[in-house]
């Protein structure tokens, strides 16, 4: 047995989303069905390209965020539904706070739909020192089991090892948890510390 | 052969949900509201049962940088200025990017509409399961959550007069 192949699907038949929800106004949406999936710690982590932009400016056509390109550095990818929304806002204003103690020696982007445009205008609002790629068709949300039911992706981050394999990751990341900036922090340190 | 070069694991799991969005373990309308103990600005812990079953209760998720809680502040003090002597009015704040300092100052310039807590655990974040800030969550005498809600947008007449119903 050469290799071990593991995958994690969860099929999700719930109502459609809605912003608010009162025993008034619940109705049932459609079924939606929701493929949770992606690599494993210990499994190697999917190479890929995408474009960047930053608080900066917009990185150049020819020079596109490549993974494999960082093997030998930890690096965290973190998948986020929408720029501007509460949720990310936290999310991507707690890793521009933390950013020198959580991502010292590591490599930290952001993917989410946006475009580059708004990635930019997302960026500079929060000073963010990371850069911010864009995935609109979720072509890679999809491998990293971050595609979202609708046109959002779902919050899910890894930390990718020096090794090109995934060290940790974590499926329905919380925004507004702290606990779940302390175990991200905790994974990168144990992840650098690995040869 | 693939078959013998690799085993696949899979592993599928159905969850029958009524309310939105995919976790199933997401408090709703109609489920008892978690009943914890969260901190306040100085550490202590404050006990959230005090007030939930026992009367209604409107909760708020929140942050001092959070643009849609803002936005939700008018209709927060309007439903405080209504309801105010029936319905306990809690602020839990998030903490994620918000240090205990900043938070104390900025309570101390607002005057907010709600009982400041600083859930720096994150447990009512994860029992809640709130995603976002600006959250609310309108709990009747029972315990029972008769709405959650998030954005700058929301209307609680509806819920605050079927939370205080008799």
């Amino acid at each position: 047995m050469k290799s071990i192949f593991a995958s994690l699907l969860i099929l999700a038949v719930a109502a459609g989303p809605v912003a608010a929800q009162d025993s008034s106004a619940a109705t049932l949406g459609p079924a939606t069905a929701i493929l949770v999936t992606g690599p494993e710690p210990g499994m190697k982590a999917v190479d890929f390209t995408l474009p960047w932009a930053d608080r900066n400016g917009i990185g150049a056509p020819d020079d596109p965020f490549s993974l494999g390109a960082l093997k030998g550095q930890v690096v965290v990818l973190a998948f986020y539904p929408q720029d501007f929304t509460s949720g990310c806002t936290a999310e991507m204003r707690t890793f521009a706070d933390k950013y020198d103690v959580m991502f010292a020696g590591a490599v930290v982007v952001g993917i989410s739909i946006d475009s580059l445009e708004t990635h930019v205008r997302f960026a500079k609002s929060l000073g963010l020192p990371f850069k911010l790629l864009s995935d609109p068709r979720q072509r890679i949300a999809a491998k990293y089991g971050a595609k979202g039911s609708g046109t959002q992706m779902r919050r899910v981050v890894y930390v990718i090892g020096k090794d090109g394999k995934v060290a940790w990751r974590e499926m329905q990341f919380n925004a507004t948890d702290p606990k779940g900036y302390d175990r991200l922090q905790q994974a990168i340190a144990t992840a650098r510390g690995k040869s | 052969m693939r078959g013998r070069k690799s085993l696949a694991v899979v592993v599928v799991a159905f969850a029958l949900t009524t309310g939105p969005g995919l976790a199933a373990q997401t408090p709703g309308v109609g489920d008892a509201a978690p009943v914890l103990a969260v901190h306040d600005l100085d550490g202590q812990p404050v006990d959230l049962g005090q007030w939930i079953g026992k009367q209604p209760v409107f909760l708020q998720f929140w942050a001092t940088w959070c643009t849609s809680c803002a936005a939700l502040e008018p209709a927060v003090e309007a439903a405080k200025a209504a309801y105010g002597g029936k319905v306990q009015f809690i602020g839990i704040n998030i903490t994620v990017g918000d240090p205990r300092d900043s938070v104390r100052a900025w309570v101390a310039r607002h005057d907010p509409p709600w009982l400041v807590l600083y859930d720096d655990e994150g447990a009512s974040q994860r029992a809640y399961d709130v995603a976002e800030t600006s959250y609310v969550v309108i709990i009747d005498r029972t315990g029972r959550i008769v709405y959650t809600g998030v954005g700058g947008k929301q209307s609680f007449g509806t819920a605050l007069r079927r939370a205080t119903a008799k």
